[in-house]
């Protein structure tokens, strides 16, 4: 199989006007959703995407189906929500995703919908996108129109409205439950769990929060069915996942490939390599939240769930940042705490007061004020923080901090300021 | 029911508890925590009532955990520890550490939780920590400190709950959050003080309280607040004699854990300047003071059977005291010169929560010892022709200017607390000890009889009021033989038709709901 052929949710990307509903449909679109109105029921819906596989794209990777069938059957009003709150570093997909073609997420948000019983569904985009949330709108607008949203779609008795949704610039919001207290117009946190959304979410409704690339994937599913999408990828890791990279290699951008591709074969072929004068230092392969890996660790998986992690890291949302030789990993790790500090929400007091320590740490090595003690307070820091909180945005920041520090010690010693530790004003409460 | 096994220990609790309250009871005393509050929702942010539940791979916050049947949890295991340890720390890294000039030292979660968890020396310096406001006057009774607060959100969920008043939320994020008052507000809802009493560390500290006195110098005395039927039952904090703070007492049949900031200011009238500390008679340049036993023979004399025009009491007096009141009219002046207080006094609007349209505390006395009420401009006219002794038991009937004009000829006994228009009009003043100076008897507008106890002592000559009552009654000939308040609530239960005539010296701490006889049906309040 070549790798064109492979290009289910990109297949249309690039493509002129693209985002035309004209085009979609010229291409095929909204036929799967014409095939799951005319004599589908919801549960055979959620049956075909169980036995698809489809795992959430939006970083934690759950099983879809099995998400959606927690819905209690009972459920008088359910609401569906669409998390295009695309703000993890290093992730890019899902504005590609809407940007080229957007009415494919919006048929695969009509047929998931209808899957959990919703009739209510929202696209929340994230607020940075300004020129995505209209181009959505109109396509959103485009579908009202063509009688794919509205009152008894294709006279299937089934009715869906659609709300795009503009976030206002948090990353928090990206967390299913944050995402949902946005929309209500409360303080854009996440909420305790349980309960959990699927049984009480938007105004204490069953909810289902699915990425845009999981549901960008159900017309897909549905058209060709759950063993052609079992067709690409591994047993435990089937269908295509785009992977957006950054980072000095000669073809930067989004890539569809089946997952279990090697890492080495997709490095070499697809990106090209690094640029010139510049080496494979290390890999954060899932966005930043996940912890990273070393040159060799990276070339040695392929990119599934399960191998990458049995390397120590995570799949995640798909947001690959190569870093090159060059690259500073103190410094790196130094921005990417101010990013964990600038956006936790500040409810859980481990997060709320830990990234902002591990923060000040960081920042004190880069400028060369840490002393010896330094590195395992930042690990004493985290052990503080992991698994501590509501969400996972305290796991988040600890999961780079400790990677970093077990893969790269190396480059944070030598920013030890040696003499420090003999006398520094601000080593007050150690008496020294 | 749920059997669970906390610590080793077995412990039922029936289904649907929370983990946390299960926890208390198998440990005999409470997780830590700060932000978890038995009258509020679960917010689960402070992290800090950790524990281990076998089968769960990670650490459960134990307040938003409900029981289930077999459940094994662990709450002193060396992970929890260790957890709460590092928790505990995150909450003091940005804490200003200012405990000499804090109120809360003494009561503060911070400290009880360092003491028991922490216990370790700083990592971070000083010149690190985040700076915040400080002394930022949120309103007319509390204060914030920013630096201190720790986020728990209780104040928040409070007026957002409790009082449905909003005036508070959280700005910002990170460690950049901060509680604050909604743009063009301020915490000005007659609740507010509960704030400060639900805040576990100094963040919020009360105006009135602040830099008054140390917390651990305080003794507390169980009272009832006087300022409303509703009957709130509140601790009064004193030392040396005065009282510097009143705070709810849980009652969930009265109160809950709240109070209004009303009633809890209620105590400054007992340190009024206007407090009467000796007996006043009229001499030739007015009112001069008297010894006791001087007093006590005028009194005797003023007051004879026959010579009285009127016995007057008032719904602020306790309900030992009206039972003795109402014999002494009587015998005084009879059943239709004697009435329980001025009809339509201290009525105004309920504000739905706690604080009572009626603004007396014993008003519901009046109506089971059927000691009616007298409308103002009725009294007037009754003392209008009227000759001899009028009798005033509390309150301050010469406020209203008919009766002061009307009552003109007769020479007033008022036994009473303040020097107010009544006292001031008055032949003889008797100093009486006001509501916290005694052990007394409340009647709550649902029929609730609960307990005050003595926190001060009544200043100078003033007498518990009881005393004085059955003085009179004793030289009257009335021969009761009231050793003791026992003896005197005995009587009480007597007057009520209540069965056992010792119930009111065996009343449990939430106050008793006595069936009384039909004859003495129980009001709406």
């Amino acid at each position: 199989m070549s790798r064109q052929d492979c290009r289910i949710l990109s297949a249309r990307f690039g493509r002129p006007d693209g985002h035309r509903l004209a085009v979609y449909q010229a291409a095929g679109g909204y036929q799967a959703l014409r095939l799951v109105l005319a004599g589908m029921k919801p549960d055979e819906v959620i049956e075909v995407v169980k036995e698809s596989g489809l795992r959430g794209r939006g970083g934690a990777g759950f099983p879809t189906g099995a998400k959606w069938s927690f819905v209690p059957k009972t459920a008088d009003q359910v609401y569906f929500f669409v998390n295009a709150d695309e703000s993890e570093p290093g992730t890019f997909k899902d504005r590609y995703l809407l940007d080229y073609d957007p009415h494919q997420t919006i048929e695969g948000t009509i047929i998931s919908a209808f899957a959990v019983r919703a009739n209510l569904a929202f696209i929340y985009v994230r607020g940075e996108f300004g020129w995505l949330v209209d181009r959505v709108q109109r396509a959103v607008d485009e579908a009202y129109a063509a009688g794919f949203l509205g009152r008894n779609i294709l006279g299937s008795g089934y009715d869906l409205e659609m709300i795009v949704h503009k976030g206002a610039g948090a990353y928090i919001c990206g967390e299913e439950t944050g995402l949902i207290n946005s929309v209500t117009g409360t303080k854009g946190q996440p909420s305790i769990k349980p309960p959990f959304p699927a049984v009480s979410g938007f105004l204490g409704k069953p909810t289902i929060v699915n990425n845009v690339e999981t549901v960008a994937a159900v017309p897909w599913i549905m058209l060709n069915g759950a063993a052609a999408y079992r067709g690409f990828g591994t047993e435990k890791s089937p269908g295509t996942k785009l992977w957006s990279v950054s980072g000095p290699v000669r073809r930067q951008g989004v890539y569809e490939v089946p997952l279990g591709l090697p890492f080495r074969e997709f490095f070499r072929d697809d990106l090209g390599g690094m640029r010139d004068g510049e080496e494979l230092k290390a890999c954060i392969v899932g966005g930043s939240s996940v912890p990273v890996l070393t040159a060799e660790e990276i070339l040695s998986c392929t990119l599934d769930y399960e191998s990458l992690q049995q390397a120590g890291t995570m799949l995640g949302s798909g947001g690959m940042i190569i870093i090159p030789q060059s690259a500073d990993m103190v410094e790196l790790l130094k921005v990417l705490m101010h990013f964990y500090w600038d956006e936790s929400c500040g409810q859980c007091t481990p997060c709320r007061e830990g990234t902002g320590w591990l923060h000040r740490v960081t920042s004190k090595l880069l400028k060369g004020e840490a002393v010896a003690e330094d590195l395992a307070l930042l690990e004493r820091i985290c052990d503080g923080m992991a698994g501590l909180t509501i969400c996972p945005l305290a796991d988040a920041a600890v999961m780079p901090v400790r990677s970093f520090l077990k893969r790269f010690r190396g480059e944070f010693a030598a920013r030890i300021h040696e003499t420090a530790a003999a006398g520094s004003p601000t080593r007050w409460a150690r008496g020294e | 029911m749920a059997t669970l096994t906390i610590d080793g220990q077995l412990i039922t609790v029936p289904d649907g508890t929370r983990l946390f309250d299960a926890c208390r009871e198998a440990r005999g005393e409470d997780l830590p925590h700060f932000c978890y509050h038995p009258d509020l929702s679960v917010a689960g942010v402070c992290r800090l009532c950790q524990v281990e539940i076998e089968g769960l791979p990670k650490l459960t916050i134990a307040c938003n955990t409900t029981v289930r049947d077999g459940m094994v949890v662990q709450t002193r295991s060396k992970r929890v520890q260790q957890a709460v340890q590092q928790i505990l720390e995150m909450h003091l890294i940005n804490h200003p550490v200012d405990c000499p000039i804090c109120d809360q030292a003494g009561e503060c979660g911070l400290q009880d939780q360092y003491m028991a968890y922490g216990l370790y020396e700083s990592e971070v310096a000083k010149a690190d920590k985040v700076r915040k406001a400080k002394v930022q006057v949120i309103g007319p009774q509390v204060i914030l400190d920013q630096e201190r607060c720790v986020l728990c959100t209780r104040c928040v969920r409070f007026c957002d709950e409790v009082t449905g008043t909003r005036e508070l939320g959280i700005f910002n994020r990170g460690d950049r959050a901060e509680i604050g008052v909604a743009p063009g507000r301020r915490l000005d809802n007659n609740y507010s003080l509960n704030t400060v009493d639900i805040c576990p560390v100094g963040a919020l500290t009360s105006r009135d309280f602040r830099f008054q006195k140390r917390v651990w110098l305080l003794r507390a005395t169980p009272t009832i607040c006087p300022g409303c039927a509703t009957g709130c039952n509140l601790r009064a904090d004193h030392e040396g004699g005065r009282i510097y703070r009143l705070v709810p007492r849980r009652n969930d049949e009265v109160n809950g854990p709240w109070a209004c900031d009303l009633g809890r200011l209620s105590y400054k009238d007992i340190h009024a300047e206007s407090r009467l500390a000796v007996a006043l008679a009229r001499g030739e340049g007015g009112l001069e003071s008297r010894g006791w036993q001087e007093a006590r023979a005028e009194l005797f004399g003023l007051l004879k059977p026959g010579g009285v025009a009127f016995a007057l009491a008032d719904p602020r007096q306790s309900l030992e005291e009206l039972v003795l009141f109402k014999r002494l009219g009587l015998r005084l002046a009879g059943e239709a010169q004697l009435a329980g207080g001025i009809a339509g006094e201290g009525m105004a609007e309920s504000d739905g929560i706690l604080l009572a349209a009626d603004r007396r505390p014993n008003r519901q006395a009046l109506r089971w010892l059927e000691l009616p009420e007298i409308a103002p401009a009725r009294l007037a006219e009754t003392l209008r022709g009227a000759r001899g002794t009028l009798l005033v038991f509390g309150g301050d009937p010469f406020a209203h200017a008919e009766i002061a004009a009307a009552a003109g000829r007769l020479r007033v006994v008022y036994l009473g607390t303040h020097l107010n228009a009544t006292a001031r009009a008055a032949q003889l003043v008797v100093p009486l000890a006001a509501w916290a100076e005694k052990d007394a008897l409340w009647v709550n507008g649902r029929g609730r009889i609960q307990r005050g106890q003595r926190a001060v002592a009544a200043p100078g000559a003033a007498r518990e009021d009881w005393r004085v009552l059955a003085d009179l009654l004793d030289h009257l000939g009335d021969s009761l033989d009231l050793p003791g308040l026992a003896a005197v609530r005995r009587l009480v239960a007597q007057e009520l038709g209540l069965a056992d005539l010792d119930v009111l010296n065996r009343l449990p701490v939430g106050g008793l709901q006595p069936e009384l006889p039909a004859k003495a049906p129980t009001q709406g309040e």
